[in-house]
């Protein structure tokens, strides 16, 4: 990937996006009109109230979706208009994903989960040295029915990060767990990202957990309510849950 | 092929086959069966008509024979000088009785000449054993090779011949076989084939001359033409029986008349028509079957297929991987089908040998058919799966990552029948919602248990109506405990003879002439049967079953004939004996009465006579006895009276029928049945196990509500067995009209299927969907125990 313009950082840019689901006859604004820019090697925190639009926004910013209104681009790549084809090369190349219920493939052990993102990526990890990062290495061989949430979670993890995403993209990665598994899960995001660099955006309903973020940006109601800098992020452990 | 595009996919498809193994079985098992009986079928069909063809054409069959009183050489050239006409070749073709010494029965013979030379001539013969004859005149005699091995006579035997009024002290000097008897019917008549009694001889032209009273003379015309199309044959056919008019005529057939060739013609077409139908059926209830089975492994992986999408797998990865579970299924499929084919199919071409004796009659392996059987089966699997794979291809990533959207539908069309809907109890309405929320499953099982039920009653009726028939012809139209037929007709001292015999009781003349029959442009030959006044050997029945009364005047006719002809009782048909004095009158339909087997025509024997320029004559006396104790002297008086050639008893025609057809019959039914079970069982037992994955949830929260298994169970059975009951009933009707359908698909000059069905069929058919529908309920029922409820309940789809 090369760096488009001079000496911009922003890997990512949200422009006047928006995204409307036709319902029978009615429209239902998703999102309405969002404007960012993902900076590289940032973790964005995006927060707001459950329908306020921050998955139909990560869907957008990860190639799972097109926007219906403004763009989309990565680089020089407009994602709204680009052929299917190219939207998931970039899904396949640029961007990791971990889901709230950590969707494994149930018929794949833990390494063969991870095994099914690396065999078709560019330059991926060694889906062992994955696991390695995720601490699971004795796990790889059993089924996600056989661990827990937090170690289904890690392995989602693995899986998303083995491919060497630039993106790293979580939708409420922690939605689904304890506190304080939660907490374990977030420091090994913030670890994972140390190592290897990634741009990881965040999405969270808990205001509480957007204190790790180095930019917090609020939804509501399909728009960007605020953008705020945190000066000085807090580790997941200070987190008050 | 690139197995689901990816080592690890190629692994997860494993795995998810594996986790369904039992309902997968029986549709690998479903799909085995119709690549099999395809690949089988078209396998046998070759098979028997690349034998039949080359031993037609080898042993150079003749495409028609003319039958005449008495033609000179100088008769064979002129056909052979008929335009269309290849070669033509003078026989002498007689009747005999034959005396076999291990037997006290006699048997109707017919004594073919034959060059004293074996050179390739028409009808030629395959020597098997032995050897030719050893001069022209010798009285020495080539068998039918079956007829000597199911007699055991061997070269170098004698055997006594009756032929004429002389008796011949005859030597077996060998036995062969002939593409004219590829299928032995016995030479006095009957449907099935009776080697033991098909005393076909092949003896020297001048010896056959001399004794059938033929010097210099033949007796049959045979000749191959250039062309044997059937309208090509009639024409020639027609030309050379003027020609030979002034020789007299009495029989002229195209080769697709002859017995034998007409009966393996019918067969072949039968193996031609299995080889589209079972196939059909079978791959047909696999491509349903996995219609919903895989759309709702499709349904259930949904966020699976989501995140696949999201990690970069391309539509076309996944619409194969989800293409390759059907085509894993019909590759499993197509090996056992491979495997069932291969090893049936020799089975069954040992037991065609049996009834058809066809000298190079081998089950051969036919390379192209396998790859034919397994690319249609492949065909199928992808066309039955296609419709899933294109879902999981469609399905948009960021959707497939929501949870999936509530239930379809809120309401059925029966809930705005408020009068019946209030009255259910609410185990009912969601057995009803079940089915109709899911019409296209729904419709999978309704219509396969219809299928498997129409299949049960039509293989039920194939039994009946071969019992009907049977019971019809052999009981109901003939009460005679054996029949005597003479040589040439005799007046009533013939019947006074029979009746001095030892054991007879009673004894009824009966004449049968060969006539052609002919209404305009329609016209058939038949034998005409006179029958005397107060017939009670040989009664015609109505379609009521009621005797007919004989006519002094004018001809009963057969339904068959009535419509070949286009006559209707009044209407009259212009009528000609083949023998006596040929003249041509117009004879009046009297009545019409009911026969499935050949075609024939009744009426009064003194009319008859007069036809032919007699006053009373038969040529056929039907006898009862007292017993069959005192047969032995019987058959030794028969033998002697030069006047015999034929005595034929009425149970050994059944015992033959009932040995060969009824067994051969009872092996395809209970195949049929095994069949119909295992569409019945595969699509009920996929269905449910479907429906039951799709309602895990809503029966995990009765569990909750503190259901017991086996209500949940009974709730969930409710909609596999409404629609089981629904497919069934209809199946019984469908299966009644499948069954008339074929029997009228069988209406053959040779044979007609009474479309019988006994009324406990219904019940029989019933009963063992009964048992299918439990079978594939009790498999379900496993599962059900198996399932962890509350797990269900706190998984989110
Ligand atoms: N595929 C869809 N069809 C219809 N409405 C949708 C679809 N996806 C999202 N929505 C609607 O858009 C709004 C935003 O959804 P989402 O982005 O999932 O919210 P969040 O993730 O913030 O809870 C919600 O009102 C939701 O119902
Ligand atoms: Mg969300």
């Amino acid at each position: 990937m090369s760096v488009t313009t001079s000496q911009s950082s922003v890997i990512l840019s949200v422009q006047s996006a928006g995204r409307v689901y036709r319902m029978g006859e009615v429209d239902v604004p998703a999102l309405r009109d969002v404007t960012l820019d993902l900076q590289r090697g940032e973790l964005l925190v995006i927060i707001g109230p459950s329908g306020s639009g921050k998955s139909t926004l990560l869907n957008l910013i990860g190639g799972m979706d097109r926007p219906t209104s403004g763009h989309v681009r990565f680089g020089e790549m407009d994602l709204g208009v680009i052929s299917d084809r190219e939207l998931t090369r970039y899904r396949r190349f640029e961007i990791g994903f971990v889901f709230q219920f950590y969707n494994l493939v149930p018929s794949l052990t833990a390494l063969e989960n991870i095994q099914v993102a690396t065999e078709m990526a560019g330059d991926p990890m060694d889906p062992l040295e994955a696991l390695e990062l995720v601490d699971l290495v004795d796990r790889a061989d059993h089924f996600p029915s056989q661990l827990s949430g937090g170690e289904q979670q890690r392995i989602s993890i693995a899986r998303a990060i083995a491919k060497r995403p630039q993106i790293l993209l979580c939708d409420e990665p922690t939605g689904a767990l304890d506190i304080e598994t939660g907490q374990q899960i977030l420091n090994l995001l913030l670890r994972l990202r140390a190592e290897l660099g990634q741009t990881i955006s965040l999405i969270t309903h808990n205001a509480s957990i957007a204190h790790i973020g180095d930019r917090v940006a609020t939804l509501k109601d399909g728009i960007v309510e605020s953008i705020e800098i945190n000066e000085r992020p807090l580790r997941p452990e200070e987190v008050q849950w | 092929m690139v197995i689901s595009a990816g080592p690890i996919l190629l692994r997860k498809l494993l795995r998810d086959l594996w986790a369904r193994k039992t309902p997968l079985a029986v549709i690998i098992a479903i799909v085995a069966i119709g690549t099999g009986s395809l690949i089988m079928n078209a396998s046998i069909y070759r098979d028997l008509k690349f034998a039949r063809d080359d031993y037609y054409r080898e042993f150079r069959l003749a495409d028609l024979s003319v039958s005449l009183k008495r033609a000179p050489e100088s008769a064979v050239r002129l056909v052979e000088q008929t335009p269309g006409v290849a070669e033509a070749r003078g026989r002498v073709v007689l009747p005999a009785l034959l005396d076999l010494p291990n037997q006290s029965e006699p048997i109707t013979g017919l004594v073919i000449s034959m060059p004293e030379t074996n050179e390739p001539i028409l009808n030629d013969l395959l020597l098997r054993e032995g050897t030719w004859f050893s001069g022209p005149e010798q009285a020495e005699a080539i068998l039918n090779h079956r007829f000597a091995e199911a007699n055991g006579f061997v070269a170098g035997d004698r055997i006594k011949v009756l032929l004429l009024d002389e008796q011949h002290d005859v030597l077996v000097v060998g036995t062969a076989m002939s593409p004219e008897y590829v299928y032995l019917i016995p030479t006095d008549g009957g449907v099935a084939p009776d080697p033991a009694r098909t005393g076909i001889i092949y003896m020297p032209i001048k010896f056959l001359q001399r004794s059938g009273d033929l010097e210099g003379a033949f007796n049959q015309i045979v000749a191959r033409t250039f062309d044997s199309s059937p309208a090509a044959l009639d024409r020639v056919l027609n030309v050379i029986e003027d020609r030979l008019d002034a020789w007299g005529v009495t029989d002229a057939t195209p080769r697709r008349n002859f017995p034998s060739v007409s009966f393996l013609d019918s067969e072949i077409q039968g193996i031609r028509a299995s080889t589209t139908i079972m196939p059909t059926i079978f791959l047909g209830v696999a491509m349903l079957i996995l219609n919903v089975v895989i759309g709702r492994m499709v349904a259930q992986q949904r966020s699976v297929i989501g995140t696949l999408k999201a990690l970069g797998k391309s539509t076309t990865a996944i619409a194969l991987h989800y293409l390759c579970f059907g085509t894993f299924a019909a590759l499993l499929g197509a090996a056992g089908g491979v495997v069932l084919a291969y090893w049936l199919q020799g089975g069954m071409i040992a037991m065609y040998r049996q009834f058809y004796k066809l000298p190079n009659l081998e089950a051969r392996f036919y390379p192209e058919l396998y790859v034919l059987g397994v690319s249609v089966c492949l065909i199928a699997a992808a066309v039955g799966t296609i419709a899933a794979a294109r879902r999981a291809a469609s399905l948009h990533p960021a959707e497939a990552m929501r949870p999936p959207p509530p239930e379809k539908g809120g309401s059925i069309i029966l809930e705005r029948i408020p009068i019946f809907w209030s009255r259910l109890s609410f185990r009912r309405r969601l057995v009803l919602r079940a089915i109709f929320r899911n019409p296209f499953r729904s419709g999978v099982n309704f219509f396969t248990t219809l299928l498997a039920t129409a299949l049960l009653i039509t293989t039920f009726s194939m039994r009946d109506s071969l019992t009907y028939l049977m019971e019809y012809q052999f009981s109901a139209l003939s009460h005679e405990d054996l029949s005597v037929s003479l040589r040439e007709p005799v007046g009533e001292s013939g019947s006074r003879e029979i009746l001095s015999m030892p054991s007879i009781a009673t004894v009824e003349p009966q004449l049968n002439v060969v006539c052609d029959l002919s209404n305009g442009p329609f016209s058939r030959r038949l034998a005409i049967s006179g029958l005397p006044r107060g017939n009670r050997l040989s009664t015609p029945l109505d379609d009521l079953g009621q005797p007919v009364p004989i006519p002094d005047e004018g001809l009963v006719l057969t339904d068959k004939v009535a419509r070949l002809l286009d006559v209707e009782v009044g209407d009259s048909v212009s009528l000609r004996p083949l023998i006596g004095e040929r003249r041509r009158v117009q004879a009046p339909v009297i009545a019409i009465v009911k026969t499935y087997i050949g075609l024939s025509a009744y009426a009064d024997i003194q009319y008859l006579s007069r036809l032919i320029g007699e006053d009373y004559v038969a040529n056929s006396l039907l006898a009862t006895s007292f017993g069959s104790e005192g047969w032995n002297l019987l058959y030794n008086e028969l033998k002697k009276r030069p006047g015999v050639i034929g005595v034929a008893r009425r149970e050994r025609a059944l015992e033959q029928m009932e040995g060969t057809m009824g067994e051969t019959q009872g092996r395809v039914i209970v195949i049929l049945v095994m069949f119909s079970g295992l569409i019945a069982f595969g699509s009920v037992l996929n269905t449910a196990l479907v429906s039951l994955s799709e309602r895990e949830r809503e029966v995990g929260t009765f569990r909750v509500l503190g259901y017991t298994k086996g209500e949940v169970a009974a709730i969930l059975r409710g909609e596999q067995i409404i629609l089981s009951v629904m497919g069934t009933s209809v199946g019984m009707f469908a299966g009644t009209g499948l069954a008339l359908l074929i029997s009228k698909a069988y209406d053959t000059d040779l044979f007609r299927f009474p479309a019988t069905i006994l009324p406990i069929r219904y019940f029989h058919a019933a009963l063992l969907m009964v048992l299918f529908v439990a079978l594939a309920q009790a498999v379900v029922r496993v599962y059900i125990h198996k399932i962890n409820w509350l797990d269900a309940l706190k998984i989110k789809e």
